[in-house]
C-alpha cells in the first residue's frame, strides 16, 4: 500500500467481497469459497517456492495434514475452530519442517523429489494407519465450525469465515516478506552460496521457508475440511499439488498478488471445464467418458508449459512492465 | 529382477539428465505412450511383432523428438526451475492427452516375450523379466560406453554441464538434447514392452516412472552402470519387505519402501552412490 489510491482500491475490494453474497448466486459463492481457500495455500507456496526458491510439489500433502488434524481435533475433542485452525497449521508446519530439513542439504529438482516423496508417504500413512485414527480409505467426517453457538453451515456463512481467515493470512504474508525473513528468502533464492557468505543462515532460512509454506497449507486444509465437512485421502494428490504450482506460475513467481491472480485464473478455468466438459462429452461421442478429468489435465499441463516457455515470470511481471511503460510514456525506457 | 526393469526405466531419466541437465518427471508418461504405440501397431494395425517393434521404436523416438522440439528447445539456458516445471507440466499434459485419445479403459497388451517362466531349481523367473534384465544390462553397457568414450557422448556431457558454455564451444546444444530425448523415449518404450508384455494396459501404468525415481537417485543421476546395481539393490529390498514385513503390519509397505530409501539417500549422500560431486563457487 504505497499510495492512497491503492488503499482506496483495497478498501473497495474488501467492501465488494463482503457484499458478495448479496450480489451473486450460491454457485458462485461456492466457487469463491474454493478460491479463498486455494488463495491461502497458494500464498504459502508462493512464500516457499516463489520467494525462497524451494521447489515444492507436496503442498497438497501439507494441506492434507492440516485437514486431517483439524477434522480429528474437531470431531474427537470438540475444540473450537479458533483453535483447530492454527493447530492444523502447526501440525502441517511440523510435517513440512521434516522435509525442510532435507532441503537444507539439497536443492533444485532433488528437492522436488523429496517433496514428491512427502506426497507418497502422506498417502501411505493415511491408508495404512489404523482406520480408527484417520479413517483409512473411508475418510473422516467433520462437524461444522462453531463459535459461541453460531454454526458455519451455509455457504454464505462459510464464505465470511474463509474471507476472514484468508485476509489475515494474506496480510501476514505481506508482513513476512517485508521482514528480515522475507529478505533472507529472496537472498537464498537468488544465490544461496552468496547468501551464506553474507552471513545468512542458509539452512535455517530454507527450513523456515518450508515451515511457513506448510503452515499456510495446513490452515487452508483446515478451512477445506470445514467447508467440505469430509476429509479423504483422494482430495490431496500430486495432481492437486501441481494445481497449486500452476497457480503461482500463472500469477508470477515472487509476488503475493500474483499468487492471488493465479488462483483466480486457474480456479476459473477449472470451473469452466467442469461446466462445459460434460456437454462436449455428449456432443463428441468418440471421446472417452472421463473428459472432464482428461481435459483438466491437458489444459493444466498446457498452461504450465506455455507459461514456462512464453511468460516464465507470470502475469504480474507483464502487468508491472505495462505499468512502468505507462508511467514513463512516451519514452521507451 | 523387477529392479532391473526399474533400472531400465531409470535409464531414461539418466540419459536425458546426462545430456541436458533436465530431470524429466514425465518419464512414466513416456512409458505409457510407448505402451500405447506398441498396442496400436500390433493390436489395431495387426502387424506382426517383427515389424511392429521396430516401427514402435521409431514412432516413440519421433514422439521424444517432438516433445523436445515443442517444449524444451525454447528453454535452453533457462533456470532449473523452468526445466523442472516444464516436465511437470508435460507429466500432466501427456497424461491428459493419453486419456483423451485412448480413454481410461483397460486394454490387453500383446505378448512380446514367451509367457512360460524359467525354472531354476526352486526359483520361478518370469521370462519377460529375464529377457528384460538382459536387455537392461546390454543397454547399460552400451550407453556407458557411449557416454564415456565416444565424441558425441562427451559432447552431450558438456551440454549438460552448461548450455551456454557448450554452445559457445561450438557444440550443438539442440542436437544433443534432441538425441537424448529420442533415446529416452525409446528406452521407455522398451521398458513398456518388458513391463506390460502379456498384461493389460491402462494409463495407470505410468506409475512405473515414479517407481524408477528412487533407483535413478540411488545410483546418482550421472551414472548408467550404477543403475544396474542400484536397481538390483532396491528390487531386492522391495521384495524382501513385501514378503516379510507386509504380512506383519498388514499394509503395502513394499510400495513406499523405495521412497523411504530415496529420502534417506538424499539426506545422507545427495549425489547417490556414483554421482558426481560438484563444487559451487560464487
Amino acid at each position: 500500500m504505497r499510495t492512497r489510491w491503492q488503499a482506496v482500491c483495497l478498501a473497495l475490494f474488501l467492501v465488494v467481497m463482503l457484499a458478495m453474497p448479496y450480489l451473486v448466486s450460491g454457485r458462485i459463492i461456492a466457487v469463491l469459497n474454493m478460491m479463498l481457500i486455494s488463495a491461502v495455500i497458494a500464498v504459502g507456496l508462493q512464500i516457499c517456492t516463489g520467494y525462497a526458491g524451494q521447489i515444492n510439489l507436496g503442498q497438497a500433502a501439507f494441506m492434507g495434514v492440516g485437514a486431517y488434524t483439524a477434522s480429528i481435533l474437531a470431531s474427537k475433542t470438540g475444540l473450537t475452530f479458533l483453535l483447530t485452525i492454527p493447530l492444523a497449521g502447526f501440525a502441517a508446519a511440523l510435517f513440512g519442517f521434516l522435509f525442510g530439513l532435507t532441503a537444507t542439504r539439497i536443492k533444485g529438482f532433488y528437492l522436488a523429489l523429496t517433496t514428491l516423496a512427502a506426497q507418497f508417504i502422506f498417502h501411505f500413512a493415511v491408508l495404512n494407519l489404523p482406520s480408527s485414527w484417520l479413517g483409512g480409505s473411508n475418510g473422516v467426517t467433520v462437524p461444522a465450525a462453531e463459535i459461541f453457538g453460531l454454526r458455519f453451515v451455509t455457504e454464505t456463512q462459510q464464505f465470511y469465515m474463509n474471507l476472514a481467515v484468508a485476509a489475515i493470512m494474506i496480510a501476514g504474508a505481506f508482513g513476512i516478506i517485508r521482514s528480515r525473513f522475507g529478505r533472507a528468502f529472496i537472498a537464498v533464492r537468488d544465490d544461496d552460496v552468496a547468501a551464506g557468505i553474507m552471513g545468512i543462515n542458509v539452512a535455517a532460512t530454507k527450513a523456515n521457508a518450508f515451515l511457513i509454506g506448510a503452515f499456510y497449507a495446513g490452515v487452508g486444509g483446515a478451512l477445506w475440511a470445514y467447508m467440505i465437512r469430509f476429509v479423504g485421502v483422494d482430495q490431496f494428490t500430486l495432481f492437486h499439488s501441481i494445481f497449486f504450482v500452476a497457480m503461482i506460475i500463472v500469477g508470477g513467481m515472487g509476488s503475493i498478488v500474483g499468487a492471488l491472480v493465479g488462483v483466480f485464473v486457474i480456479r476459473t478455468i477449472q470451473e469452466v471445464i467442469a461446466t462445459v466438459g460434460p456437454n462436449i462429452a455428449d456432443s463428441v461421442s468418440f471421446l472417452g467418458g472421463d473428459i472432464v478429468f482428461a481435459g483438466m489435465n491437458v489444459i493444466l499441463g498446457g498452461v504450465i508449459a506455455l507459461f514456462m516457455i512464453l511468460e516464465p515470470k507470470g502475469v504480474m511481471h507483464r502487468w508491472n512492465i505495462l505499468k512502468s511503460s505507462y508511467r514513463i510514456w512516451p519514452f521507451p525506457y | 529382477m523387477i529392479g532391473l526393469l526399474y533400472a531400465l526405466v531409470a535409464m531414461g531419466f539418466v540419459v536425458i539428465y546426462r545430456a541436458s541437465k533436465v530431470f524429466n518427471f514425465a518419464q512414466g508418461e513416456l512409458v505409457i505412450i510407448g505402451g500405447f504405440i506398441v498396442w496400436f501397431t500390433t493390436m489395431q494395425l495387426g502387424l506382426s511383432l517383427w515389424l511392429s517393434i521396430p516401427l514402435s521404436l521409431v514412432l516413440a523416438g519421433l514422439v521424444g523428438y517432438l516433445i523436445e522440439r515443442i517444449f524444451l528447445t525454447k528453454l535452453i539456458g533457462e533456470s532449473v526451475f523452468s526445466m523442472v516445471m516444464v516436465t511437470v507440466g508435460l507429466l500432466i499434459l501427456l497424461r491428459g492427452v493419453v486419456l483423451l485419445l485412448f480413454g481410461a479403459s483397460v486394454r490387453p497388451f500383446p505378448i512380446i516375450f514367451p509367457l512360460k517362466p524359467l525354472l531354476l531349481g526352486d526359483m520361478l523367473i518370469p521370462m519377460n523379466l529375464l529377457i528384460g534384465g538382459i536387455i537392461t544390462i546390454v543397454a547399460a553397457v552400451g550407453l556407458s560406453w557411449f557416454f564415456n568414450w565416444t565424441r558425441s557422448g562427451l559432447r552431450m556431457t558438456a551440454v549438460a554441464e552448461d548450455h551456454v558454455v557448450a554452445a559457445s564451444m561450438g557444440i550443438s546444444v539442440k542436437g544433443s538434447i534432441a538425441f537424448a530425448w529420442i533415446l529416452g523415449a525409446i528406452l521407455s518404450t522398451i521398458g513398456a514392452m518388458i513391463f506390460l508384455s502379456g498384461k493389460s494396459l491402462t494409463f495407470l501404468a505410468s506409475d512405473i516412472g515414479f517407481a524408477a525415481l528412487p533407483v535413478a537417485l540411488f545410483a546418482g543421476l550421472e551414472s548408467i552402470g550404477g543403475l544396474v546395481l542400484a536397481g538390483i539393490i532396491i528390487g531386492v529390498i522391495q521384495s524382501l519387505t513385501t514378503n516379510y514385513l507386509d504380512p506383519i503390519i498388514g499394509g503395502s509397505l513394499g510400495s513406499v519402501v523405495p521412497y523411504i530409501i530415496m529420502l534417506a539417500i538424499l539426506l545422507i549422500r545427495p549425489t547417490g552412490l556414483f554421482g558426481w560431486r560438484t563444487i559451487e563457487r560464487v
